[in-house]
C-alpha cells in the first residue's frame, strides 16, 4: 500500500510541477525503488494496452487502406493490358499469372470487382485480391475449359476484406468471373457456413460435401469465419450456368445489371 | 518511465508537448510499418485458406 501512495506522489511531482529533481518529499532507500518499479510496471501495462488497441486499428483499418491501394493499382494494370490487347490470360502464348487473371463479381457481397491472382499465400492475399488455390488442391481455371473446381480464397477482415460479406451469398445468387474475353456466370448451389480449416476436401474437383457427384465446372469461395477470427472456414459453391462473350463495350451479363 | 522522458525533454512545457507528440507519432509509424506486419502472420486472426498444415 505504501508503495502505491509513493508512486502517486512521485508521478504528481513529475507531471504537474516544474521538474523537481531531488524533491524533498521523495523518499530515500528501498521504499523508493519499490515505488519506482511499481510505477514503471504500471506504465508498461498501459503501453501494452495502447499497443494492442493500435494493433486492432491496424488490422481492421490500415491494412484495408494499404490493400485497396495495391489492388486498385494491380487491377488498373490488368484492365490496361486487356485494353491494349497485350497477351492476357486468354490470349495466346504463356499464361501471364503474375498479374491478375480476371475479376470476380458477386452482387450479393456488394458491387465492385475483386481481382483474382494466382496463389493463396498471405503475400498475395494481403494485396486485397482473391487468390486461386495452387496448394493443397490445385484449382482448375475456367479459362482452361476443363471440368474441375475453380477454388478461391480471400480475406474476411482486413487487407481489403474482399470476402467480408460472404455470409450474404445465398443459394441461387450469381457469381460472375470476368476474363478478357469471357464472362463466366456461376450460380451458387451450396453453402457450408462452418467447417474445419483442415477440410481440404471442399476444394476437390468434385466437391462431394456440396452434394455433387459428377465432374462439372464448379467455383468455390473460401474464407475464415466467424468474422474477426480464423477458427473455422466458410465455403460457398457455385456451378457454371453459361458463358458469355465479352463485347466491345464490356457490357456485363444480365446478372450484374 | 514517461515521467522520466518528460523530465529529460528540453524546453518549456509547450516544446515538451510537441516533442512528445512527435515521439508518439514516430512510435506509431514504426509499429504500423514494421512491427505489426511482422507480428500479424504469427497471430491466429486472419488465416483464410483451408490447408492440411
Amino acid at each position: 500500500m505504501a508503495a502505491t501512495t509513493d508512486t502517486e506522489q512521485q508521478e504528481h511531482a513529475g507531471e504537474d510541477g516544474p521538474p523537481e529533481s531531488g524533491a524533498p518529499r521523495r523518499r530515500r532507500g528501498p521504499g523508493r525503488i519499490v515505488a519506482q518499479a511499481v510505477s514503471v510496471f504500471g506504465e508498461l501495462l498501459i503501453t501494452a494496452g495502447l499497443v494492442m488497441g493500435l494493433f486492432v486499428v491496424y488490422s481492421l483499418w490500415w491494412t484495408n487502406v494499404v490493400a485497396d491501394r495495391a489492388a486498385d493499382k494491380q487491377a488498373d494494370k490488368v484492365r490496361d493490358d486487356w485494353a491494349q490487347d497485350r497477351v492476357g490470360p486468354d490470349g495466346p502464348g504463356v499464361l501471364d499469372t503474375k498479374a491478375g487473371i480476371g475479376f470476380l463479381h458477386v452482387p450479393a457481397m456488394g458491387s465492385g470487382d475483386i481481382l483474382v491472382e494466382k496463389g493463396t499465400s498471405m503475400k498475395i492475399l494481403n494485396d486485397g485480391v482473391a487468390g486461386y488455390y495452387t496448394d493443397p488442391v490445385k484449382a482448375t481455371l475456367p479459362t482452361s475449359d476443363k471440368k474441375g473446381n475453380f477454388s478461391l480464397a480471400a480475406h474476411r477482415d482486413g487487407h481489403g476484406a474482399k470476402f467480408h460479406n460472404i455470409d450474404r451469398i445465398e443459394k441461387g445468387d450469381p457469381i460472375v468471373f470476368e476474363t478478357k474475353d469471357t464472362w463466366y456466370v456461376y450460380k451458387t448451389y451450396a453453402v457450408l457456413p462452418e467447417t474445419s480449416k483442415y477440410n481440404v476436401d471442399v476444394l476437390d474437383a468434385v466437391p462431394e460435401e456440396s452434394g455433387k457427384k459428377k465432374a462439372g465446372h464448379y467455383i468455390t469461395l473460401t474464407t475464415c469465419t466467424p468474422v474477426y477470427t480464423s477458427r473455422y472456414r466458410y465455403v460457398v459453391w457455385g456451378e457454371l450456368v453459361r458463358t458469355e462473350k465479352v463485347d466491345g463495350d464490356r457490357t456485363p451479363p444480365a446478372e450484374l445489371r | 518511465m514517461y515521467g522520466w522522458i518528460w523530465r529529460h525533454l528540453p524546453g518549456n512545457a509547450w516544446v515538451k508537448a510537441l516533442l512528445s507528440l512527435m515521439l508518439a507519432m514516430i512510435v506509431v509509424y514504426v509499429l504500423f510499418q514494421y512491427v505489426f506486419p511482422w507480428a500479424e502472420p504469427l497471430l491466429p486472426f486472419n488465416d483464410v485458406t483451408v490447408d492440411n498444415q
